[in-house]
């Protein structure tokens, strides 16, 4: 509390400053951050910058005390910072607000706000003062929200508000915000970057972590650009351009990339055809994709992609519709039917969906075969072996031993992995659905994943390519399908596509 | 590349819970031999690891049914209960109803593999959390033996006594001296389990659900017919314990199994069978049993009560949880998971 006071006095006086020193942190496998220093300064608002696996949610780990880091620093107004819990950092002035919130649903707006420092009484909570302290914040900030509601009942805008004033009334003078705007509307936007200015215009540290090139010019004064894990630059925003910030993230020209990709141009009959699909999340969903095709799915997070594929591959129910493999209606109850018929899914959640994370490399390629290695009563350890060798070499999966558990890989070669399940010679995959497979994963083995892709056409198979990032499916898919709110609103191919153009289709109102 | 191998035999032997565990219960021995010196009573006497053995073959059952739960990351609390409730059945069947015995063990098991098939039930189709409903479940139990060990005068028998020589023979079989044939069975019971849990597809399955349940299921795992045998499957070695204390002590009663309540859970735990699933071994559970069970004899003969073992035991399951759950933490951390 005294900390707090005094940081609000020092506040008027003198600028004040975050410094990363010398931040480096390692995962087996990956070193996320190396050597990584900047200063962040009072008043301005900080992007932070880099392709998904640069090392921008690593940072904001560390600064919310929630990992530590293995060497280095950070300072905040000259003062090294003890930064050994998420507790100890908001009390020590960091507030980082994340997509996922930090919030009771069940509790009013006020409780949360004033969750650890309630009014107090004679011993009792004083709801009244709690009430018109909130009441005095919300006004503050002009939102038109009542302090007595649970949380649960606001909006996914409002929760961040909350979330927003909950940092402003603990009055931290480091706020960090990832990725805020991805649930938003372009109305709340224009709130949230209100509030933001609010804050800036108080001299606090702003930092903001985005994927939106449009909000870093809107919001940010100045821009840290982060490349596997290492420091790149340091620009002002007003005197640098788009193209310029991806160079520096990317660190090469992608073009070429897409340019050297040895693609298939045979495509056989059609394998799968989806007619007038309709589940919960998705409707009147109908594509045709033939053998060696690559089709891609685009659109905004939520627009309903993966639930299409979800439904296809029998995790889903469906409410009408049609599906035909190979020209017949199939209906998959399962999973497990869908697999027998030859169709393959890597989710898009590795870790969650995909990977049994403790268990060894063996284990999780043979995952869907097992049935295939049975020799009399029990498992084929050799055979196991050898299918897993099969897979590390087609991949060149990056490991000391067959037995290694996936958890110590890296995040390509964990993909590598589940590649590696659904291309073995024991399963026959028609069709192949790759959900964002390039997320979190670094430049290089992107390109790979790329080529393997194209690869898995040649080879007969038909592709379902899904990806958030624009310019990897307009370039990667042959056909890229758009989605919006659940439907398909347009498709184009390769030849024709533009970021714009698909973009448009993405955004439809 | 191409030489690419497993992790030695021997280096992974050596990585395993059971391997410590090995080293502790060695390490139990030589102190609790100490411990009885100076008491001036003695420990290590053939009599002791007899008495182990004893005390080993009715919660085995347990052990092994929990174990592989746990590899799945399920639960079942009601497990002791199936096994008193399944000897009063057969106590009540053979002496109330003048059944003969293969009749009532057989009754027994099909109530042990209901109940198992309701657990699963509630927790596959209602979705309830697996240490709630098997909670309730064994609450219900408790209630269910009073109910049907309340005689034709509408008194509750807390004990109910049957002679039946074809069944009191088996369950008191001795082979050598005073070893019991019951736990010849019961490591027969653990090297199968063990076989099917670490080289058959089921086996392997149960251990894929553990590790990650979404991922096996989209993987093409049955993860659901998989968790309704294992609830069936560790009711049922419930209710085989339950038999076989009600072979060796002739009668059914309320309280039997009472204190090896969580027996099964610990001996799991404790051999490294973490709750977080996906991990551990029959073999390990094997060893974590005769640990707590030289730990109890143990105490015994150095002259603690029994109340202080309890607490002691309890204390060792509280640990064991911790450093289950602590090391569970720990590499998460350092991986940034």
């Amino acid at each position: 509390m005294e900390l707090e006071q005094k940081a609000a006095q020092t506040v008027e006086k003198k600028v004040r400053t975050l410094e990363f020193k010398n931040i480096s942190k390692a995962f087996p496998g990956v070193q996320a951050l190396d050597d990584v220093s900047f200063t962040a300064v009072g008043g301005k608002v900080l992007a932070l910058l880099g392709e998904n696996g640069a090392g921008k949610s690593t940072l904001l780990k560390i600064l919310s005390g929630d990992i530590p880091c293995d060497e280095g620093q950070i300072l905040l107004d000259g003062e090294p910072l003890a930064l050994t819990s998420p507790n100890k950092a908001i009390n020590l002035g960091i507030s980082v607000i994340y997509q996922e919130r930090q919030l009771i649903p069940s509790m009013s707006v006020m409780e949360n706000i004033f969750l650890g420092a309630l009014p107090v009484r004679s011993g009792f909570v004083s709801y009244k003062e709690l009430k018109a302290q909130t009441q005095a914040i919300i006004d503050e900030f002009g939102l038109p929200i009542d302090p007595t509601v649970p949380v649960a009942a606001l909006s996914i805008a409002h929760q961040q508000m909350v979330e927003i004033m909950k940092a402003y009334r603990r009055n931290s003078p480091v706020i960090a915000f990832d990725e805020p705007t991805a649930p938003l509307t372009d109305k709340e936007i224009d709130i949230l970057f209100g509030l933001i200015k609010r804050l800036k215009e108080e001299g606090k540290i702003i930092i903001y972590v985005s994927h939106r090139m449009k909000e870093i010019f809107q919001i940010t004064d100045e821009i840290v650009v982060l490349k596997d894990g290492k420091f790149v630059t340091k620009l002002n925003t007003s005197e640098t351009n788009e193209q310029e910030l991806i160079k520096a993230m990317v660190g090469r020209d992608i073009g070429d990339t897409y340019a050297n990709l040895s693609r298939n141009d045979k495509y056989g009959d059609v394998v799968l055809e989806v007619n007038n699909l309709t589940t919960y999340a998705v409707h009147d969903v109908s594509f045709k994709l033939r053998k060696g095709e690559v089709i891609g799915l685009a659109g905004l997070v939520g627009a309903g992609r993966t639930e299409v594929v979800r439904a296809i591959f029998g995790a889903d129910p469906i409410i009408s519709g049609e599906i035909k493999l190979e020209g017949k209606p199939v209906k998959f109850k399962t999973p497990r039917d869908a697999i027998n018929a030859g169709i393959a899914l890597c989710p898009e959640d590795r870790k969650e969906q995909g990977l049994i994370l403790w268990a060894p490399i063996t284990h999780n390629v043979s995952l869907p075969v097992l049935k295939k290695l049975k020799k009399f009563l029990f498992l084929d350890a050799k055979a196991e072996d050898d299918l897993t060798l099969g897979a590390i070499q087609q991949y060149s999966i990056k490991t000391p031993t067959l037995d290694k558990k996936v958890l110590e890989l890296s995040g390509g070669n964990q993909q590598k992995v589940i590649l590696g399940r659904w291309t073995s010679k024991l399963v026959t995959t028609k069709v192949l659905i790759l959900d964002e497979p390039t997320k979190g994963i670094d430049v290089g083995t992107k390109a790979e994943i790329y080529q393997m892709v194209c690869d898995f056409a040649k080879q007969g198979i038909g592709v379902i390519f899904i990806s958030s990032e624009l310019t990897e499916v307009i370039n990667v898919a042959d056909t890229i399908y758009v989605m919006h709110n659940g439907r398909i609103t347009g498709s184009v191919k390769r030849e024709e596509a533009t970021e714009e153009n698909v973009l448009a289709l993405a955004m439809l109102e | 590349m191409n030489n690419l191998t497993r992790t030695s035999l021997v280096k992974r032997l050596v990585r395993t819970q059971a391997f410590s565990l090995l080293i502790l219960l060695v390490a139990m021995i030589l102190i609790f031999t100490a411990l009885a010196a100076l008491k001036g009573a003695r420990f290590f006497t053939a009599k002791t690891f007899i008495g182990i053995l004893q005390d080993i073959a009715v919660p085995g059952f347990l052990a092994i049914g929990a174990g592989c739960l746990i590899v799945s990351g399920n639960i079942d609390l009601s497990q002791a209960t199936v096994g008193a409730l399944s000897g009063i059945v057969i106590a009540i069947g053979i002496s109330w109803w003048g059944l003969p015995w293969y009749v009532a063990v057989l009754i027994a098991m099909l109530f042990a593999a209901a109940i198992g098939l309701i657990n699963a039930i509630l927790i596959n189709e209602i979705g309830m959390a697996p240490f709630i409903a098997t909670m309730a479940m064994a609450a219900v139990i408790r209630a269910l033996m009073q109910l049907l060990a309340t005689d034709s005068g509408g008194a509750l028998q807390s004990t109910v006594t049957f002679t039946d020589p074809a069944l009191t023979t088996i369950g008191g079989y001795n082979i050598i001296g005073d070893i019991p044939m019951t736990i010849v069975i019961v490591v027969v019971a653990f090297i199968i389990y063990g076989i099917i849990l670490k080289k058959t597809e089921l086996g392997r399955s149960i251990y894929m659900i553990g590790g990650n349940r979404r991922a096996a299921r989209l993987s093409g795992i049955n993860s659901k017919g998989i968790i309704y045998f294992l609830y069936i499957n560790c009711s049922v070695l419930g209710g085989i314990s339950g038999l076989a204390y009600t072979a060796r002590a002739k009668q059914g009663s309320l309280q039997a199994l009472s204190g090896d309540q969580f027996t099964g859970l610990t001996a799991a735990i404790l051999g490294g069978i973490s709750f977080a699933g996906g991990s551990g071994g029959m073999g390990g559970a094997f060893l974590g049993l005769v640990v707590l069970k030289t730990f109890y004899k143990g105490m015994l003969i150095v002259g603690s009560s029994t109340y202080l073992t309890l607490v002691l035991s309890g204390t060792l399951l509280i640990l064991a949880l911790s450093l289950d759950v602590w090391s569970q933490r720990r590499q998460r951390k350092r991986l940034g998971i």
